[in-house]
């Protein structure tokens, strides 16, 4: 096919032979047939500039594949086609590498790898191939672990190391099966075939033996946690997925304490003893809590089993009659520790209340007059030191700190995310709850199931390493930095991302650099693994291959890192202004370094493959997280923040630009089951614009998080009735609902969609979210409709400006002289 | 009247008021008074169990106030003016209108002249049932453990089901189990470390009714608590059975672990404390409370040397704890039962100030302890506990006698009046005393000065008077309150060296009522100086009452009624009481309180133990000496100190027995000699609590040592050394025995040098 010429922006070509295109540059092994000799230099991703005021975005741009990552022939030792890592594990921003530091700062781009070491909850779902042998090839020098992109040499007994170039021995066993005393197949093995591995670790690589998965459940048994009825569901869940908790080798032990102005624990005998009852020792003495008793209070869940259920079947009614309104979480979170850090393992916090008494004692800080004003960064940092000290503490101790927040009024989220964000565990908040609501109780039922069922890793630690003259600068997301370079996770969960922004320190002169992502950890079954994901990625001098190569979900990723860094840190303002200021300075860059400086007649030059990037910032600038508005509290604000900084890339996409689809016009064949896959197929997306809406429509607008079905103002009878069975609009009630399974086809498809659309396995991605459901009528409650509206990141809403007033701002600032130096460096 | 008609109107007198004095006439001059060396004092039986006489169902008809002396058989009552003139103040009072009626032949029971003791039931009902909190040490074996349980167990079915309980238990740390809870055992836990003030145990168990804990309003449709917050954790026995057998079965061995060259650690002290704030909630008053417990061992070295700092914080903390307790009317019983040392020296004045019981045994598995425990729980006719809560003792006394002090299970209630002397001897500078707890047989030690003041007054006809009034008020178990009222008067003495003082000595009353200034004085003084203190006493006393010829100790002569006191005081001299070389701290602790408890006969065992010997030419037991030379090879001895039983078989005897001749015919005699001691020891044993250590021993076995370490040691290594074959044991002792001990009293006494 005819491509448009290097920097030629005469014709501007449709996305679809732009997607075509790229399809066919994706296939490496058609560019290998094509003759080498004839290129100077390898190939690389073309450059098409598009003009993004004249050709409008088409969501479905945002659902493309990142710039294909073309390596020169023979790079890797096998040919496997999984020689290189896919894009759901590790993206990098930039899919070719400036050979230089000047090149990268000339580019304003940033350089980065965006982490999901896991793109599902249970192995199963996403197996990884297994190096069992535990013959473990690594560098002598950089302990790069052996992958597909080294170099073998002397008949294949050594190998030079891809990172450093040092010659090591292959070792002796690598080539023999021990198993079945036999010659092997050294190109049959993982990990020179796969770039993600896992090796089965041996003893080396264990401080002491692996430790069994344990989970410590702290109840908030309140007045508010028992009314709202958190305890009953939380308790009723686990006991209803203790057969979903890893717990393959049997060692899996549990805890239960419950807190509200004292501290209740629990010790459970064993199914074996005489007396089955469970016994409760209430501590009141908060200073330095300590424990009632040396035993009995973490149980092995096979040998407890019975027991466990006969004590979670009851712990509703020991506390039915509470009126404590107390809350001394934090020192309950202290006792936590004293009892699990032996072992190390998930303290697991249910709670309704702030923490009011004791250790971390949390004041009421929630102030309408701060919002929306440069002192409300205030609310979002944290309101008492003992959070941060506190988790690091954890941290050394393999405790691990996940935060289910349930609280009708301020919970300070701000202060207790800071726990599971230097401990890899996570933020849950779930504003308003209460079980009598039935759609609040299965989502949470169904999250924590969930969440209780994640072959979560332990003892974990993440390093990068890279080719020489890299060096992995800035970390992002939830753990504790132990070293400059090695990130630790009392537990490794299955739902987040990590930001690893790498620096070039020396010129780099090989066409290609490696960079390796290794998590060594422990799995729930007690085996020590190291997780390995090579990531190989051509090197350029040239700038349009840098942009012609660049991701811009990863660029986006990034940036919502940073954003969430500098809201906690400056203000949500200067996170903003550095955001457009940013996109500004890129803007800037690609017209005057690769558009010849002229104004594409009176357009906004953009390369095809970052035509996202305005509205994505925009999104971002317009999320919850950061948008300016003096109506968010700040617990929902901190709650975005922490989602922010921790969705793998395709939720943190959509949570950014949410997917919206019109579902009472939809194709034959969206809400049925595809002919081949069997997958359930999605309407096309379309733009969040209010332009979208026909007033008769029916909408779904789905950020990940919370899903909005939107019922237009002129909606038919018969499509109110076929959806939600009530006879006409005005009687369906707006808020949280779940949709009647009814006998007809459009209630199927309607449904089959709005599951579909949850449904994270299909986007790559591990995650225990379900989201709300709430039904939005046009001419409903405006609140609702207002909230559901902010979800429409093109319009113009509150003190956001529309996507077209964007693009005519970004324009306007085009055209003034001067550059703009963006803050994000 | 001579010596035994004496004695047995004494004897009647004990029976009727449960009172014996020192003195039974009363010196009329402060200088006469002076010279009795003993004071003026009275041991006295409050709660005497007394069938016969009736319980009046009235309000007791009182004097004016200051006075409120008690209507009594020595009032002068003028039946037909209806006044009554109070021997105490000799004010006039009107008699109330429903006393119009009587006549001399038609008078009140409290005017018969046999009433110098009445009991009245009044009007003031307790306010709520008493309540128990066992506070049970988990630091034992657990066989030990086990008996604990059953004992405790078994005693919760003694308990008037009305009757509230509390359960805390304690080792490494103290827990206070919630007994009100149904779901589930729960628990309270305090950390053993620390020391925690009453109202931070009420909130920490949730008792605190402010603050952020309970700042939520019960809501309709929500059952609200129905009663007290610390009903939470004592509750009626009827109503928490369940869950208090259930706390007591899943009670185990304190589950920290301990060093091995270490003891466990206990909190014995915040157990208690925390106890305290429990019970300080809601139920300021007049409460019981009891406790069984075990603390790590000290000797009495340590406590001299050493440990003196630990020991001395201890028993600070102890004595401020015994403070806020008897305050509160609660009563502390310990129960120990292991070899170890468990604190009670530290420990003691919970007991010594509560009225609470002290109960030292080997073991909890031993039957001493299981029949001591249930012991506490006796009950009368009418199945009501015999024990008073929450008593006071105040003592009325004409103008001539001044009450001085108090020694006993009690503790001050500051209350001044005339009645108060100058001086003070035990707890003193007040004429009314607390008593949390008081049983029948509590006996309390007072003592008198006479006032400083010309002849006796002349308003009277007759012999002159000198008059005491015991009112003791207190919570019946019945729930009633009672008033006790005990009235004594004895004639004034004649001009100075009036003889009618001399004659009505009681010598026995008078050694128990010197012993327990004894003890007392040790309590605070040197070991040495005390015994100097008892020396000089008696040799004063000699000087004074005996007949002699100046420094010529042949001549010395004592009157009847005076003849055994220096024999009680050599016995005191060398009884664990005053001597602690033999004992160890909790024990020299459990003796005294159990002397400062009993009543004359008891104490006397105690000071000097009985001994009577069996053999064949005689019909039954014969008392006999408590000396060496009574160990004979024939005979049997059997031994009572009060707290042990001893039965010690004659070096021929225990070899015949051991021959196994009581089995064979014709040696039935034989067989009834070995029979007859323990038939006698049963007895004994009946009625005594605590029960006594039970030990049975031949001549030479090496439990005769106790039977050894009480008899005066007239044979000696020493003295054997002149001697031929000495024909009774010979003791390896350096003590003096009697007879030299008596030699130097007479040769003290007749110089005059005293
Ligand atoms: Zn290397
Ligand atoms: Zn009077």
């Amino acid at each position: 096919p005819g491509y448009p010429s290097h920097g030629t922006p005469a014709q501007q070509p449709g996305m679809g032979q732009i997607t075509q295109g790229m399809g066919n540059l994706a296939m490496p092994n058609q560019a290998q047939h094509q003759a080498p000799q004839m290129q100077s230099r390898p190939q690389m991703n073309q450059l098409y500039p598009t003009d993004l005021l004249n050709q409008p975005l088409n969501v479905s741009e945002l659902d493309l594949p990142p710039p294909p990552i073309i390596l020169p022939p023979n790079t890797s030792v096998t040919p496997s086609p999984d020689a290189n890592c896919a894009p759901k594990y590790v993206r990098s921003t930039l899919n070719a590498v400036p050979t230089t530091h000047s090149l990268l700062k000339k580019s304003r781009l940033p350089f980065a790898l965006v982490i999901q070491p896991y793109s599902s909850l249970h192995d199963h779902e996403d197996p990884v191939p297994v190096v069992p042998d535990q013959v473990i090839a690594r560098c002598r020098r950089c302990r790069s672990y052996i992958n597909p992109f080294v170099t073998f040499l002397d008949q294949g007994h050594r190998w030079r190391c891809n990172m450093c170039n040092l010659t090591n021995e292959v070792p002796q066993a690598f080539d023999w099966d021990a198993a079945s005393q036999k010659q092997l197949d050294r190109w049959a093995r993982p990990e020179l075939n796969h770039a993600v591995v896992e090796f089965v670790a041996p003893q080396e690589y264990m401080v002491r033996p692996p430790q069994p998965l344990v989970y410590l459940f702290l109840f908030d048994v309140s007045y508010s946690s028992v009314t709202n009825g958190l305890l009953a569901t939380g308790a009723r869940c686990i006991l209803e997925s203790l057969d979903r908790i890893p717990n393959a080798d049997r060692r899996t032990r549990l805890g239960f304490m419950a807190v509200d102005s004292s501290l209740h624990y629990f010790s459970i005998p064993r199914d074996d003893s005489e007396n089955g009852e469970p016994s409760m020792m209430v501590v009141s003495d908060l200073d330095e809590p300590f424990l009632p008793t040396p035993a009995d209070l973490l149980v092995t869940l096979t040998e407890c089993r019975e027991n466990i259920e006969n004590f979670l079947g009851s712990l509703q009614e020991m506390f039915q009659n509470s009126t404590n309104a107390g809350s001394c979480m934090g020192s309950a979170l202290r006792a936590g520790h004293k009892l699990i850090s032996p072992v190390g393992g998930k303290l697991t916090v249910l709670t309704a209340t702030l923490p009011n008494i004791g250790h971390g004692k949390l004041e009421i800080r929630e102030d309408k007059k701060l919002l929306g004003t440069s002192k409300e960064s205030t609310l979002l940092q944290t309101g008492n030191s003992f959070y941060k000290s506190f988790a690091v503490e954890c941290s050394k101790n393999q405790v691990s700190i996940d935060m289910f927040l349930f609280s009708s009024q301020y919970q300070d989220v701000a202060s207790l995310s800071n726990l599971p964000r230097y401990t890899g565990g996570q933020t849950y908040f779930y504003p308003g709850w209460n079980a009598a609501r039935s759609e609040d109780a299965i989502k949470f039922a169904r999250e924590f199931s969930d969440y209780l069922s994640a072959e979560i890793g332990l003892e974990a630690v993440l390093r990068v390493r890279a080719t020489t003259g890299l060096r992995m600068s800035t970390f992002y997301g939830n753990f504790f930095n132990r070293s400059s370079d090695l990130c630790a996770f009392p537990a490794f969960p299955r739902d987040q991302g990590y930001v690893v922004e790498v620096a070039i320190d020396e010129s780099l002169t090989k066409g290609v650099v490696c960079l390796q992502s290794a998590v060594l950890h422990t799995t729930c079954n007690g085996e020590r693994r190291i997780r390995v994901m090579t990531l190989a990625l051509p090197t350029t001098q040239i700038l349009a291959d840098v942009y012609a190569s660049a991701d811009q979900a990863a660029i986006t990723t990034v940036f919502s890192h940073k954003a969430v860094e500098r809201a906690l840190g400056s203000g949500l303002e200067p996170a903003r202004d550095a955001l457009k200021a940013k996109l500004i300075e890129l803007l800037h860059t690609f017209r005057k370094e690769l558009a010849g400086g002229n104004m594409g007649g009176g357009g906004l030059q953009f390369p095809a493959n970052l035509r996202c990037l305005p509205v994505l910032f925009l999104g971002l600038m317009k999320n919850i997280g950061l948008r300016h508005s003096t109506q968010i509290p700040s617990d929902m604000r901190s709650t975005a923040l922490c989602q922010l900084s921790t969705l793998p890339l395709p939720l943190l996409i959509q949570f950014i630009y949410p997917k919206f689809y019109s579902l009472h016009d939809m194709p034959g064949n969206a809400g049925v089951p595809d002919h081949e896959t069997g997958d359930i197929v999605l309407p096309p997306p379309i733009n969040l614009s209010s332009l979208s809406f026909v007033p008769y429509g029916l909408y779904l607008i789905d950020d990940g998080q919370t899903q909005f079905l939107w019922v237009g103002r002129e909606a038919v009878p018969q499509l109110v009735e076929d959806v939600f069975d009530v006879p006409d609009r005005t009687q369906l009630k707006v808020g949280k609902t779940t949709i009647p399974i009814l006998e007809n086809d459009f209630n199927d498809r309607v449904r089959a969609v709005v599951e579909k659309s949850r449904d994270h396995r299909s986007k790559g991605v591990g995650s225990i979210v379900v989201p709300s459901l709430y039904v939005v009528r046009e001419d409903g409650e405006p609140g609702m409709r207002l909230w559901a509206q902010s979800m429409l990141v093109e319009d113009r809403a509150e003190q956001g400006v529309s996507l077209s007033q964007w693009l005519g701002m970004l324009r306007e600032k085009m055209s003034e002289e001067g550059g703009f130096l963006s803050s994000f460096s | 009247m001579d010596y035994e008609a004496l004695k047995d109107q004494w004897s009647e007198i004990e029976d009727r008021d449960g009172i014996r004095l020192s003195w039974n006439t009363f010196p009329s001059s402060r200088m006469e008074a002076s010279r009795l060396v003993v004071p003026i004092g009275a041991l006295y039986t409050p709660l005497k169990e007394k069938p016969d006489t009736p319980l009046l169902q009235y309000e007791p008809v009182t004097c004016k106030a200051p006075c409120r002396a008690v209507l009594n058989p020595f009032a002068t009552v003028d039946t037909r003016a209806r006044l009554w003139i109070c021997p105490f103040c000799l004010s006039r009072n009107g008699l109330p209108a429903h006393y119009k009626d009587i006549t001399q032949d038609n008078i009140p029971p409290e005017l018969h002249p046999s009433s110098t003791t009445i009991e009245y039931r009044l009007a003031r009902p307790a306010p709520a049932p008493p309540i128990f909190v066992y506070v049970v040490d988990t630091c034992q074996e657990e066989d030990s453990l086990k008996a604990l349980k059953d004992s405790l167990v078994m005693r919760f079915s003694l308990l008037h089901p009305n009757s509230l309980v509390g359960l805390i238990t304690f080792g490494t740390r103290a827990q206070v189990h919630e007994l009100g809870y149904t779901e589930c055992a729960k628990s309270y836990v305090f950390r053993g470390s620390k020391d925690y003030a009453a109202k931070q145990v009420q909130e920490m168990l949730g008792l605190s009714t402010s603050g952020i804990r309970t700042n939520v309003p019960p809501q309709p449709g929500r059952p609200a608590p129905v009663v007290g917050p610390a009903a939470r954790f004592l509750l009626p026995v009827q109503q928490c059975e369940f869950q208090l057998t259930n706390a007591l079965e899943q009670l185990q061995k304190d589950p920290w672990p301990v060093a091995n060259d270490k003891r466990s650690l206990r909190c014995t002290g915040v157990a208690l404390s925390v106890a305290v704030g429990l019970l300080e909630t809601s139920f300021q008053k007049r409460r019981w409370e009891d406790h069984v417990l075990r603390e790590p061992i000290r000797s009495h070295h340590d406590i001299d040397k050493d440990n003196i700092k630990y020991y001395k914080k201890a028993l600070k903390f102890y004595d401020n704890l015994a403070k806020r307790v008897s305050h509160n009317g609660h009563i502390v019983d310990i129960f120990a039962g292991c070899l170890d040392q468990v604190g009670l020296l530290e420990m003691k004045g919970l007991c010594n100030s509560t009225g609470g019981h002290m109960i030292l045994t080997d073991s909890f598995t031993s039957s001493q302890f299981k029949q001591s425990f249930v012991r506490v729980f006796d009950k009368d006719a009418m199945d009501n506990l015999v024990m008073g809560f929450n008593a006071s003792l105040e003592v009325l006394t004409t103008k001539e006698l001044k009450v001085t002090g108090l020694i006993g299970h009690a503790i001050s209630l500051n209350k001044k009046s005339n009645s108060v002397g100058e001086t003070e001897c035990g707890i003193g500078n007040t004429c009314s005393w607390k008593m949390c707890g008081i049983d029948p047989t509590a006996s309390y030690g007072l003592y008198f000065e006479i006032a400083n003041q010309g002849g006796p007054a002349q308003h009277q006809q007759g012999p002159q008077k000198g008059m005491m009034q015991f009112l003791t008020y207190y919570q019946h178990s019945s729930g009633q309150f009672h008033l006790r009222v005990t009235t004594v008067a004895r004639n004034l003495s004649g001009p100075a060296g009036d003889p009618a003082i001399a004659q009505s000595f009681d010598q026995e009353a008078a050694a128990v009522l010197m012993s327990r200034i004894a003890v007392f004085k040790a309590e605070v003084d040197d070991g040495p100086d005390v015994l100097r203190w008892v020396d000089r006493m008696l040799i004063r006393l000699c000087s004074r009452f005996a007949e002699y010829r100046k420094d010529d100790p042949s001549s010395f002569r004592l009157e009847k009624n005076f003849t055994l006191y220096p024999q009680f005081m050599f016995h005191l001299r060398r009884s664990h009481f005053l001597q602690v070389f033999n004992s160890s701290p909790d024990e020299t602790a459990f003796y005294r309180h159990v002397l400062n408890h009993e009543y004359v006969g008891d104490s006397l065992v105690m000071i000097q133990p009985t001994l009577d010997s069996y053999t064949f030419d005689q019909e039954g037991s014969m008392p006999v000496l408590l000396d060496s030379a009574s160990i004979q090879p024939t005979h049997i001895l059997l031994l009572d100190t009060f707290f042990q039983i001893l039965i010690f078989h004659g070096e021929t005897m225990a070899e015949w027995r051991k021959a196994g001749y009581q089995d064979q015919e014709g040696y039935e005699n034989f067989k009834s000699i070995l029979e007859q001691p323990k038939e006698d020891a049963r007895e004994l044993v009946q009625d005594r609590f605590p029960l006594p250590r039970f030990i049975i021993c031949d001549a030479g076995g090496s439990q005769a040592r106790f039977l050894l370490s009480k008899l005066n040691p007239s044979t000696t290594h020493t003295t054997s050394a002149y001697g031929g074959a000495p024909s009774a044991q010979t003791i390896f002792t350096d003590d003096v025995s009697l007879q030299s001990f008596m030699d130097h009293l007479m040769k003290l006494a007749v110089s005059g040098t005293s």
